[in-house]
């Protein structure tokens, strides 16, 4: 396609979105730059927040949203006022959360707290009150720039993690009954949610012994020790009720200490750290949280899986230990600042290297969109309005990522499921023959029919700009994909746009072809 | 009714041609040829119970001395009176009984159409408590942690992480035989993408129970053909980008799928076997109809995969038990039925994997914590029913079979002994069973005698 053609199509689009904007400023970035940051750090560009942070520049823009906490999940009621039974029903919440996937400005931080939230993974396949879920998930809104030992703790005490991994109302080891702590949140906290299994150097690869074996990072013993600190908490007490040892399911507030349930025996954890006896629940959550954080492996640990959610599934070594290093040190000698780690993953060259478009291409970079980041992309490039009633969530879950509803504390797909190829491609564990033509059936179903009552999108954009295939094609190429659709693509979805016999079915037919393609849906 | 597949000349050539030598022979090399002289139709499913299932409250030895062991350690876990089904008694006379919900299986036990499978268990090689405690012997990757152990079960290669399933291995197998006639995957999963059946140089079909692969939109018009066409023509070019192509390979397997299953299925008749209206009712239904129309999808070799998870009991496991076996139950009781009405009961075996089962010492809560070595379920006409294979472990905490003091049993049988037997069966001749299931060296049996 030719130069100028973009260029136009670019010039509109800026002009469109600068009767937005009340100041006027140089743009710094081009738009495939700030349409590549966008991929990576939001629910996807809009020719609005492309034109910002042209304009803005990424240090400021990364300011500006990290100063932003706008969005919400409604608070739902304890009972269904219908029948007086245990509220279940999460479809207002959904509903909620692709809403301000798609209008609310504090993108970044969306973003950031669904990752966290597919790392620290509760579901409603086990928790079924829907009042658990908007509390958990303000946990991840609110500290997804501030500290990751912050996120340890109010995670720990939040009581929705308590009922999906057992560390409420477990008591110490009865020998009359014969029982012993539950290991359940000792084992799942240090292999998914801090350490990982296998010792990790700085840069993500596994460290390995003098035979060439991978450092387990804890053994069984460890696990059933770190049960033990974690014996006494129990659920909030609920609005009138008497406060009992062991109380009931109860979601709203933190989880407190029964100290006779606790087990003050020493424990020997990992790396030659023992929590000292005779400590409160509470002293040994600190004691935890302390142990776990200085440990060096958790900044590779946590990292990468950070990595592969914004920017990419097979980030190099190098961008690994350039990220975990800051995860480390911030440099003010703290460690585990969410904000200084994800300006570190936003900024580094690895990220950044693809917004040059004459730089060599890295054939490894970017990752499968899940379907929950698709969704809203698909949405915001298509201008669409979504109300109450919108029903999103059947369709990431047609496509295999069923919203709060993750098969297991193993979230929706694996940090480290490999492709047949051989690569990183977490997101392909749920992309199979079915959910591939799921995700076309979802794109058809946006183009040319309805995706639910409560959605509708709007094409007249794409129509105004179809005053030729050309200009089309590379209005699209700026809203879908960075203003750098390949000339294969952009081939194929003007043959399918010129069999067509009106200017919307063009629109349709070219946006279909971009939509399905898998230029499109692995975000590089 | 079953009709038995039959060939027709177009793929009585393919097979010809098949056997000829202009097969892709990796990684099997050249080996005998089943097609002409195997059964007609084998296929194996793979019930796989996701979280780790309790198989300590599966299936319970009811002799004195074990129960009253179980009833003592297990605790507030302990199954007695209505909780059990009636005592039934192995071949040789030995009592069992099953959990109550899972009337059926032990219906199935009776009727000798299942056998039991005692403390099976990804194994590196056979290992002792002392070695365990030792270390000094190997050991599987990452005990305890179920996607780990999912992993083995599925690789059946205990040690690291192996890129292939067992089951993937087999298909790979079949399509360097060219059993089957058509390029129809010969791995079929409904319940998602699994390691299980992941091979080499083949890859799964996956649907959802009821689904369709055929792609919404598309009409014989031009404007319509030349949409579907501007698509397929992208999925086989080759932009560069590696996680693009692996995407566009999924998606054309997609494609290509989805109209051989349509058409065979659409020749199938209505099952006069009901499925119970739940999950994994509704992923053997499925099954059930796709064995319908093996021969018209051209397969002669098929595994497939199904799965029911929420067996992570760390708490309140009695009640769950309670409602996943109502779910497990009734549906392997009405796929048997529906293999029988099929007229392919022999044809077809089914078995259980699961993460590992779980700690006989109950924990805080009313459950129970990550262990090892599991019972598991084979049913099917073929299966010599009514038995226990393998051997239980000794229930006692600290005691033989324990890896520490809760009552995780270290297995007696490897999961290559159990997928080997399987294998077997199905038509892995000895010759391939090694680079299927490359620790099967290590165990001194490579057939358990559960199919015969």
């Amino acid at each position: 396609m030719s130069n100028s053609g973009k260029i136009i199509a670019a010039l509109a689009l800026a002009g469109i979105a600068a009767a937005a904007q009340s100041t006027e400023a140089i743009p710094q970035m081009t738009v495939r730059a700030a349409s590549r940051v966008l991929d990576q750090a939001t629910w996807g560009p809009t020719p609005l927040s492309v034109t910002q942070l042209q304009r803005m520049g990424l240090e400021n823009w990364l300011n500006w949203q990290f100063s932003l906490n706008t969005s919400d999940l409604p608070d739902q009621p304890l009972l269904d006022p219908a029948t007086g039974k245990t509220n279940t029903n999460l479809r207002p919440v959904t509903a909620a959360f692709f809403a301000n996937t798609v209008t609310e400005p504090d993108q970044l931080r969306q973003r950031v707290a669904f990752a966290l939230s597919q790392i620290w993974v509760i579901s409603h396949t086990s928790i079924g009150p829907a009042y658990a879920f908007p509390p958990y998930w303000r946990i991840f809104r609110d500290h997804a720039f501030g500290n990751y030992a912050d996120i340890i703790k109010a995670v720990t005490l939040n009581p929705g993690m308590g009922a999906y991994l057992n560390m409420a109302n477990n008591v110490k080891a009865n020998p009359t009954k014969g029982t012993a702590a539950n290991e359940n949140y000792s084992r799942e906290l240090m292999q998914l949610f801090t350490l990982g299994l296998t010792q990790l150097n700085p840069d993500g690869t596994p460290a390995l012994d003098s035979n060439h074996n991978p450092v387990p990072t804890y053994d069984q013993t460890v696990v059933t020790n770190l049960a033990r600190a974690f014996t006494g908490w129990t659920y909030p007490t609920a609005a009138g009720a008497t406060a009992k040892n062991t109380n009931p399911q109860y979601f709203i507030g933190q989880m407190f200490a029964v100290e006779s349930l606790h087990d003050t025996s020493a424990k020997p954890i990992f790396n030659g750290i023992t929590i000292p006896p005779g400590q409160t629940a509470e002293q040994d959550l600190t004691s935890v949280i302390q142990a776990l954080m200085a440990q060096p492996t958790m900044a590779p640990f946590i990292s990468q899986q950070l990595i592969e959610h914004l920017v990419t599934s097979n980030p190099s070594p190098a961008y690994v230990q350039r990220v975990s290093k800051v995860f480390g040190d911030n440099g003010q000698r703290v460690a585990g600042d969410m904000k200084a780690v994800i300006t570190a993953i936003l900024t580094d060259p690895e990220a950044r290297a693809g917004d040059d478009p004459n730089a060599a291409a890295n054939p490894n970079i970017g990752h499968l969109r899940e379907p929950v980041l698709f969704m809203p992309n698909l949405l915001r490039a298509l201008n669409a309005t979504l109300t109450d009633t919108s029903a999103i969530y059947n369709d990431t879950a047609l496509m295999g990522q069923d919203l709060f509803n993750p098969p297991s504390v193993f979230s929706y797909f694996s940090p480290s499921y490999r492709t047949q190829g051989g690569l990183l491609g977490p997101e392909f564990q749920i992309y199979t023959t079915q959910t591939a033509a799921e995700r076309a059936d979802v794109i058809n179903a946006a183009l040319y029919g309805k995706l639910d009552k409560g959605t509708t999108i709007d094409l007249s954009f794409y129509e105004t700009f179809n005053t030729s295939l050309e200009t089309l094609l590379n209005t699209i190429s700026i809203t879908l994909l960075h203003d750098s659709m390949s000339t294969s693509l952009y081939q194929a979805a003007y043959n399918a746009a010129s069999a067509q016999t009106s200017k919307l079915a063009q629109v349709q037919a070219a946006l279909y072809v971009v939509l399905t393609s898998n230029e499109y849906q692995v975000i590089q | 009714m079953y009709v038995p597949p039959k060939l027709s000349r177009r793929k009585l050539i393919r097979l010809g041609a098949a056997t000829a030598g202009t097969l892709a022979l990796r990684p099997f090399g050249v080996l005998p040829a089943l097609a002409q002289s195997g059964p007609s139709y084998r296929a194996l499913v793979c019930v796989f119970l996701f979280g780790g299932n309790d198989s300590n409250n599966t299936v319970i030895p009811m002799d004195s001395a074990n129960y009253q062991a179980y009833t003592s350690i297990r605790g507030a876990l302990a199954l007695s009176g209505t909780d059990l089904t009636p005592t039934v008694q192995d071949v040789n006379g030995n009592p069992y009984a099953f959990h109550a919900k899972l009337t059926e299986v032990s219906s199935l036990f009776s009727s000798k159409a299942l056998a039991v499978v005692a403390n099976t268990g990804p194994l590196v090689a056979p290992v002792t408590r002392a070695q365990y405690q030792a270390q000094n012997s190997p050991l599987p990757s990452n005990l305890f942690s179920h996607a780990d152990q999912q992993l083995a079960w599925q690789s059946s290669i205990a040690q690291g992480h192996s890129p292939t399933g067992w089951a993937g291995r087999v298909a790979d197998y079949i399509a360097s035989q060219n059993l089957n006639s058509s390029k129809f995957p010969s791995f079929f999963s409904v319940a998602g993408n699994s390691l299980i059946g992941t091979g080499a140089s083949t890859q799964p079909v996956a649907i959802s129970p009821g689904g369709s692969l055929q792609l919404a939109g598309f009409n014989s018009s031009a404007a319509s053909q030349a949409r579907l066409q501007s698509l397929e023509s992208l999925l086989t070019l080759h932009t560069g980008a590696s996680l693009a192509q692996a995407a566009n390979g999924i998606m054309a397997d997609s494609i290509a799928d989805a109209n051989a299953l349509s058409a065979a299925l659409a020749k199938g008749t209505a099952l006069k076997t009901t499925f119970p209206t739940t999950s994994i009712g509704a992923q053997l239904k499925q099954i059930a109809q796709v064995i319908q129309v093996a021969s018209d999808l051209g397969m002669t070799r098929q595994i497939f995969f199904a799965s029911l998870g929420g067996f992570d009991t760390h708490t309140n496991e009695l009640n769950t038990h309670n409602t996943l076996y109502a779910q497990l139950s009734p549906a392997l009781a009405a796929f048997f039925e529906a293999t029988q009405e099929l007229g392919a009961a022999n044809d077809v075996t089914t078995f259980t994997e699961s993460d590992f089962s779980r700690t006989f010492q109950p924990t805080s809560g009313n459950g129970s914590d990550h262990a090892w070595g599991s019972h598991h379920l084979v049913m099917g006409g073929a299966v010599q029913g009514g038995q226990i294979f393998g051997k239980f472990p000794m229930f006692e905490l600290g005691g033989p079979d324990d890896t520490d003091t809760r009552g995780r049993w270290i297995p007696t049988t490897s999961v290559d002994q159990y997928g080997a037997t399987l294998s077997t069966w199905f038509g892995v001749p000895q010759s391939a069973l090694a680079t299927v299931f490359p620790n099967l060296a290590n165990f001194s049996s490579s057939n358990l005698g559960f199919l015969g």
